[in-house]
């Protein structure tokens, strides 16, 4: 999903390095040059760029459990086709990110453990809960929309193993995308029931879905490393505003109402009201909205959200069932090379 | 309506006890989307072994596209520089950020001199990157008409193209519903 929103890191500039090298290095990122694996890169470039990469699989993998648990209950055949085959492209963008990560220098079972045992995070949206079919719908719709979005982007950064990357992952996440808009239409075009599945599915992910493109801004956004070496090439809140543009009309399009909500602590809905700032500015064609609950936002990124729990105990069941499944593999090995 | 899922896993904080995995090798895959197409770096993966990496391959990057043919390299052997004999498959990156493309073969002593004959044969005076070289017997090889990889069943659940035209005709039936009930609005204030 995202990579850059919500890495929660102490960040460094890459003093220390060469001051040389790195006003170069600089200037080439800064005109739009690429960066490949064998290239002079700064020390801190090459771990922000890990742990942006760490992060993204994280999230692709943690992603994939909730919408994994609805394959058996897919409402029909095709929709659980294209659900597992969703399941299977978020998996497998989980596995080509972590060869980006582990050819910057840190082991794919080393990830892997540091994610089960609460090391690193994983994409904050994932620790909500998923009740109903229609949370399928939002997170296919509204979520792998928000990641297109921001996958966009990054598809233009500076790394080159990263954005050749993004370039595939995103022909993928426009599939699930699409999909997502089909299942959200079929409700919004369906019965009464289907229509409040719908609404009271979009009322758990509207909050998650614009506080995905992670914190405000800070002051000096630009001259951050991620902006500054163009890891990023948007920051998080014009993010926000370009996916509020797109979404917002498109969801009252089909009828649903953009309610600002209070949750309880497993994360369903207990009031919501119509977003009063909901409107467009003419002159700026900007829709305004109300912000994310940012205290709950850093509640549930400490941990203690509605499913985070859960979300790392079952990772870490399907790791320790599989142990004997690469025990056999090691095993049984037969030399790698011919 | 809802549901619980079926595995609900204990949840445990205790120390792993699970084996640590020794790190798997990594093998770079190159996909051929059709026939008139050269062979592309399509990414890497890590497995133990080359049967292993070619079922793997085959189901990771051969699917997201119509695929007709794969080549998979472990990446030890793009790298080696012991002398070998042999037929090189040739692959130039021609700008960072670009994906490596097969540009032909060269019958060399070593990498060293299949790298060469790459730039004097296919590159010339153009601008390029980097160049990786495989000598062919270490290659493996996957025909998509011997062995399949795109399978031959309709796939376009998996696509986003399979969705546009039912998702255009969605869209035009709540927009022409919601036009009929906001006429109907007066109607039913009144006479009906
Ligand atoms: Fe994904
Ligand atoms: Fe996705």
């Amino acid at each position: 999903m995202s990579a850059s929103a919500n890495v929660e890191v102490k960040v460094k500039d890459g003093s220390g390095e060469d001051p040389e090298k790195l006003a170069a290095f600089e200037a080439h990122v800064q005109a739009g040059g690429l960066i490949e694996p064998n290239d002079w890169m700064p020390e801190d470039y090459r771990s922000l760029m890990l742990r942006m990469a760490e992060h993204h699989a994280n999230s692709e993998i943690v992603g994939a459990l909730p919408e994994g648990e609805w394959i058996t209950r897919a409402p029909n055949l095709k929709r659980k086709l294209a659900l597992t085959a969703k399941v299977q492209d978020e998996v497998g963008h989980g596995q080509m990110l972590y060869e980006v990560a582990q050819d910057l220098g840190k082991s794919r079972n080393a990830m892997l453990r540091d994610l089960i045992t609460g090391k690193t995070k994983y994409h904050n949206c994932f620790n909500y809960p998923c009740p109903t079919w229609a949370d399928i719908c939002m997170i296919a719709w509204l979520i792998d929309g928000a990641a297109i979005l921001n996958q966009g982007t990054l598809a233009h950064g500076s790394f080159g193993p990263y954005i050749r990357t993004m370039r595939r992952i995103n022909m993928e996440e426009a599939f699930h995308f699409k999909h997502g808009e089909d299942m959200v239409l079929t409700l919004m075009s369906g019965t009464e029931h289907q229509k409040k599945m719908a609404q009271d599915a979009f009322d758990r992910w509207w909050g998650p879905s614009i506080a995905f493109f992670g914190p405000h801004d800070r002051p000096d956004e630009l001259e951050r490393p991620a902006m500054k070496w163009r890891m990023k090439t948007a920051t998080n809140d014009e993010l926000r505003q370009k996916f509020v543009n797109r979404f917002a009309p498109a969801a009252m399009a089909t009828g649903l109402v953009i309610n600002v909500c209070e949750k309880d602590e497993h994360g369903m809905v207990t009031k919501a009201t119509p977003d009063p700032l909901l409107k467009l500015d003419e002159e700026t064609g900007n829709w305004g909205f109300t912000q994310p609950d940012w205290d709950e936002f850093y509640r549930v990124i400490r941990g203690n959200g509605p499913c985070n729990d859960e979300r790392v105990a079952l990772r870490r069941f399907s790791y320790e069932q599989g142990e004997w499944v690469r025990n056999a593999i090691l095993n049984g090995q037969t030399t790698s090379q011919n | 309506m809802i549901t619980n899922p079926r595995i609900k896993p204990p949840i445990v904080t205790d120390e792993l006890n699970t084996q640590e995995v020794h790190a798997f090798p990594v093998w770079e895959v190159f996909t051929k989307k059709k026939e008139t197409d050269a062979h592309t770096h399509a990414g890497s993966l890590s497995a133990p072994n080359a049967q292993m990496a070619a079922n793997f391959a085959r189901e990771h990057y051969g699917q997201d596209q119509v695929c007709c043919s794969m080549w998979i390299g472990l990446r030890d052997d793009f790298k080696s520089t012991d002398a070998c004999e042999d037929t090189y498959e040739l692959f130039v990156q021609w700008n960072a950020g670009d994906r490596h493309v097969h540009v032909g073969q060269a019958n060399a002593s070593s990498r060293e001199d299949a790298e060469t004959k790459c730039k004097t044969e296919f590159v010339g005076d153009k601008e390029f990157y980097t160049i990786w070289s495989l000598p062919h017997q270490a290659m493996h090889a996957i025909d998509g008409d011997e062995d399949m990889i795109w399978r031959t069943t309709d796939q376009s659940y998996r696509l986003a193209k399979g969705y546009s035209k039912i998702v255009r005709q969605k869209w035009d039936a709540i927009r022409a519903s919601k036009e009929v009930d906001d006429y109907q609005k007066e109607d039913l204030k009144d006479t009906f």
